[in-house]
């Protein structure tokens, strides 16, 4: 009844709050998404040494969003930031396909980690102003998503350079969280 | 003897990059000389070999904008053709500062793609590729060879527009080419339509009226291959989201220089700040970024031990700490705030960083006097190669209350 009455009020006054990670190998856009979804800019960026944190109102959910580096060797320091998470922005580049099958590999390893277990899984197929960028589908397969069990997840394709998918994005992420999910 | 040799260089070896602080703290120079001594430079590690590459005079200083200590590399343009044995003379290894990199990121991987020296783990044909490819001075030669005698090439400080103007130009338009290198080399005929000699033969429309834009700002512009549905795309970005550049010159751009990780242990003796208790959070901040801990309710003396993190801007802000009591109804009440300067830290976990020491010891610490808000002295230690520091702090602004806390820092080299 207490929690029941939390969320009532939690959405009737607009203060959910939301923590989100946004992750992905090195260079997939990860910086660019969060000052567009934050400022609805594009920003120049270099590369990501720590990381970025920003809150981003939308859909009267307060996300605090963490964009990390992805450079190889801070990968292993993402794991400092998964506890309390509802949920795991992850951006591929579409047109780096030679790197799929890491970003594929590190993927699938955030999902095995217990502190991340229930959190939703929103997936942005990035970077598809470029050529050779591949369709949401492609990336579907490439990720091996189809092996995703008991978790909320979609995919969309995003330009952030465009400001494409990214709000589409972000509408699918805030009904899940606002539905319990996640 | 020489099993056991073997023995520790492999696992020296594996040990690089396996985390991020071996391998900031692993002596690599110190591993090479020695493995060079032993005569086995063929099983040195690329790492060891890469920071050979750079000590070489002409890596020495950014190849496009002339920063000291480079630490990024382009590794390789275009490497589907160079699989195909195209552009095996256009292809790329050279050492530049962390903000050309994030101009040369911006190309796309179909441009080129780049790795940091410290940050990202190199294979062995990676530093092979490198090394054949001659690094700074080699490509410069051929990539800068017809630049004007009167171009400006970007200084360490100019801006992104700067920097990002010259880098299209020199290796993605090849405007500076050596010229033989140009009419030499074949390209595919996928995506990559036209050369300075037969240019124009594909322009749709919206890449003639790209050029247009383009040739505003050039005299004598000439297209060379690489990239033509990129170049649409990116005149694209600049003419639909005229962004006022002035206002979002630093988001993104921020360098950090290590991440703090905070463990917020416990609070003594807290405010009361409902009827007969308190429910004590702590919000921590650095710079514009800022994390809390849980509320733990009904108590003044709550033991959070929650460790957050947070990263370290170059010009390294005070660490604050609030806590404050959490009101369902109404807004929480404040309990007191603390300040502490993390640079003693920070400056001794960098100069750890680069000592080869591993026995613990005390590096420093803040003397608590009554000008300070110390409880007792806050001493840096170096333990198991972690740099700490524990502080008890008498908060301020509030009758009573004391906070304690544990910090580490980890120093990010790019």
């Amino acid at each position: 009844m207490g929690i029941m009455f939390t969320r009532l009020f939690s959405s009737v006054f607009g203060n959910k709050e939301a923590r989100i990670l946004v992750l992905g190998l090195d260079n997939a856009g990860k910086t660019t998404i969060l000052y567009r979804l934050q400022m609805g800019e594009v920003v120049s960026t270099i590369p990501t040494i720590g990381f970025n944190v920003e809150t981003v109102q939308y859909n009267n959910i307060k996300f605090q969003v963490w964009d990390l580096g992805g450079q190889t060797s801070i990968r292993p320091y993402w794991r400092c930031y998964f506890p309390n998470t509802q949920a795991i922005i992850y951006v591929v580049d579409s047109s780096d396909t030679d790197r799929l099958v890491i970003a594929k590999e590190e993927f699938h390893a955030i999902l095995e980690e217990e502190e991340l277990k229930g959190a939703a899984v929103l997936i942005f197929a990035n970077k598809q102003d470029l050529p050779g960028a591949l369709d949401e589908a492609a990336v579907t397969e490439a990720l091996e998503l189809h092996k995703i069990k008991n978790r909320q997840w979609a995919i969309f394709k995003t330009s952030a350079i465009k400001g494409e998918g990214l709000f589409e994005g972000l509408d699918w992420l805030s009904n899940t969280l606002k539905s319990g999910g996640g | 003897m020489s099993a056991q040799q073997e023995n520790i260089d492999s696992s020296n070896v594996s040990d690089l990059g396996s985390c991020l602080y071996d391998l900031l703290c692993a002596d690599i120079s110190d591993n090479w000389n020695y493995q060079q001594r032993e005569g086995q430079t063929s099983s040195s590690s690329p790492q060891g070999r890469l920071e050979s590459q750079l000590c070489q005079s002409g890596n020495r200083f950014c190849a496009d904008c002339g920063s000291p200590d480079p630490k990024w590399v382009i590794h390789v343009a275009n490497p589907k053709y160079l699989g195909k044995g195209f552009l095996e003379s256009l292809s790329l290894g050279v050492f530049i500062c962390i903000k050309c990199s994030g101009v040369h990121r911006s190309l796309g991987v179909h441009i080129s793609k780049v790795l940091s020296v410290n940050l990202d783990e190199w294979t062995d044909e990676q530093v092979d590729a490198l090394i054949r490819l001659g690094g700074n001075t080699a490509v410069n030669l051929k990539y800068e060879a017809d630049i004007p005698d009167n171009f400006r090439k970007p200084k360490p400080d100019s801006s992104i527009e700067e920097r990002s103007d010259f880098i299209r130009r020199k290796y993605e338009l090849l405007q500076f080419l050596e010229s033989d290198v140009h009419m030499s080399c074949p390209f595919p005929s996928s995506g990559l339509s036209s050369s300075s000699h037969h240019r124009s033969s594909s322009n749709s429309s919206g890449l003639s009226q790209g050029k247009k834009q383009y040739e505003k700002q050039t005299t004598g512009s000439r297209f060379n291959g690489l990239g033509h549905a990129f170049r649409n795309s990116w005149r694209r970005k600049e003419s639909e989201h005229k962004a006022p550049k002035k206002s979002n010159s630093t988001a993104g751009m921020v360098e950090f220089v290590g991440l703090i990780k905070v463990n917020v242990v416990r609070g003594t003796n807290l405010a009361i700040r409902d009827m007969m208790s308190s429910d004590p959070y702590v919000i921590l901040s650095l710079g514009h970024q800022s994390v809390k801990t849980r509320v733990i309710k009904n108590n003044l003396n709550p033991v959070w031990n929650e460790k957050l993190m947070l990263s370290i801007p170059e010009h390294i802000p005070p660490l604050k700490l609030l806590v404050y009591d959490k009101d369902t109804f109404s807004t929480d009440d404040f309990m007191g705030e603390a300040e502490i300067d993390i640079q003693p830290l920070v400056s001794a976990a960098k100069a750890s960083e680069t000592s080869t020491i591993n026995e613990s010891m005390q590096l420093g610490k803040w003397v608590a006097c009554n000008d300070n808000t110390l409880l007792r002295d806050g001493i840096i230690t170096l333990e198991d190669g972690k740099v700490k520091q524990e502080i008890a702090l008498k908060l301020q602004n509030v009758e009573r209350g004391v906070l304690e806390i544990e910090l580490e820092c980890v120093p990010l080299t790019q």
